[in-house]
């Protein structure tokens, strides 16, 4: 045979073997290797929380030996490890809020009731009684005024929480409605005084009625501010 | 030796010589080929590389989206058949509010459960079709729910493939208590919007 002829021969047994062996060896060692790279995956894995029933595991790993898993995608262990103390702090503050919106609602009804109470409050005529049930209405007012505020004050905070959205407008609103809601009731003592001397009511006192709108307007609108969107 | 002889004999050497060289070169090159990494293996992966995931909440009075763009995923391919993972931390769906945001983490059991996660299996074949229909595995707020043949749209374009489809995910499915406004609670159904881009490996 022609020793060209021999040496193509050779080459290309060679080539074959080459091709079967990148086939074989390839097959086997990608497999391999990423075997080996779950391996090393699964042994930097943080440490798993407490056993809990299967239908409720959260991230249970499927069954198949070649899917990922959690640890591969590269969540640091902050963002995956339960917080059993964290949760029970905004479920304190989910409550006392709920609360404060309950408390809320309910105060809007007689701070309605004492605004339209007040035409008949003031004025010349001198009748006690339109103005004692106007007084009644605002004491109470006032009354679940301080309870709602309450709410909202002491639920806590979660460090770490810009505040965003028309929650800050509902915040900014408690600076205008909050300082109303002390005032009003301290100059309406000082006119209903005044009013029981038989005087007209003047001076500080005359900026009950005012200031008592303003009050009411600011609270309404903190109140639309977290029921509509705007 | 005659001179001819010689010249014969010269060429001959010339001639082995060169097929010595060019053996010695092939076989240096298909033992780099044989030990390198493997170009035929049958295993391929994907990477999510980009993602935008939209729940919906409805009210009467508010209609509501949170978006979380921190999605990551995984897809292994072997035998024909791809396993993927995809995972986001609940706590990084942002409705503009955050107040909103605070209660969404905080009556989905968040900080208990601080990742969503979701398993799904396709045939490898699938990524040549323009739609596709899954079956899903999610686990979130400590629940894990199965939803059968949801479909998404695929695109491919170049080593990238974009898909998109939706959820139809609800609260009652994962035992999440209705939240409320003026005594008015949100409805059940909460779908999931879903954009990913996923690049093959």
């Amino acid at each position: 045979m022609n020793s060209k002829v021999k040496l193509s021969l050779g080459f290309g047994i060679l080539l074959v073997f080459t091709l079967a062996a990148n086939l074989v060896w390839g097959q086997e060692g990608g497999a391999t290797a990423s075997a080996q790279a779950k391996e090393a995956a699964e042994a930097q894995a943080p440490a798993s929380p407490p056993a809990k029933p299967a239908e409720n595991l959260p991230d249970a790993p499927s069954s198949s030996q070649t899917a990922p898993s959690l640890s591969e995608l590269g969540f640091s262990k902050e963002e995956t490890e339960a917080n059993a103390r964290q949760q029970a702090l905004l479920d304190k503050r989910t409550h006392m809020l709920k609360i404060h919106q309950r408390m809320g609602l309910i105060t809007a009804i007689p701070l309605v009731a004492t605004v339209v109470t007040s035409m008949n409050a003031g004025g010349r005529d001198t009748s006690s009684a339109s103005r004692d049930l106007h007084v009644a209405l605002g004491s109470l007012t006032g009354d679940l005024y301080g309870i709602t505020a309450y709410y909202a004050i002491r639920a806590p905070r979660v460090p770490g929480t810009e505040t965003r959205g028309q929650i800050r407008l509902h915040k900014t609103l408690a600076w205008i409605h909050g300082p109303g809601m002390i005032m009003t009731p301290i100059l309406g003592a000082m006119a209903f005084n005044e009013k029981n001397k038989g005087e007209k009511v003047h001076g500080i006192a005359s900026a009950h009625g005012p200031v008592a709108i303003v009050t009411a307007g600011a609270f309404g609108a903190a109140l639309l501010s977290v029921s509509v969107k705007f | 030796m005659p001179f001819h002889k010689t010249m014969y004999a010269t060429s001959s050497y010339n001639q082995i010589s060169m097929a010595k060289r060019k053996l010695v070169v092939f076989l240096v090159l298909a033992a780099a080929n044989v030990f390198t990494a493997p170009a035929f293996a049958a295993d391929r992966q994907w990477v999510l590389k980009q993602s935008t995931l939209t729940y919906h909440v409805s009210h009467p009075l508010h209609q509501t989206e949170g978006v979380s763009h921190a999605a990551r995923g995984k897809g292994v391919c072997h035998d024909g058949q791809c396993e993927f993972l995809i995972a986001v931390p609940v706590k990084t769906f942002d409705s503009g509010d955050s107040n909103r945001d605070l209660h969404m983490i905080q009556v989905t059991r968040g900080a208990e459960f601080p990742m969503v996660t979701v398993r799904t299996r396709l045939p490898e074949s699938g990524a040549a079709s323009a739609t596709v229909k899954a079956d899903l595995e999610i686990q979130f707020a400590g629940q894990t729910t199965q939803y059968k043949q949801v479909q998404f749209q695929l695109v491919t374009q170049g080593n990238e493939t974009r898909i998109s489809g939706t959820i139809p995910a609800t609260l009652a499915d994962f035992k999440i208590d209705p939240p409320s406004l003026l005594t008015m609670p949100v409805k059940n159904d909460i779908p999931v919007r879903v954009e990913m881009t996923w690049g093959a490996e």
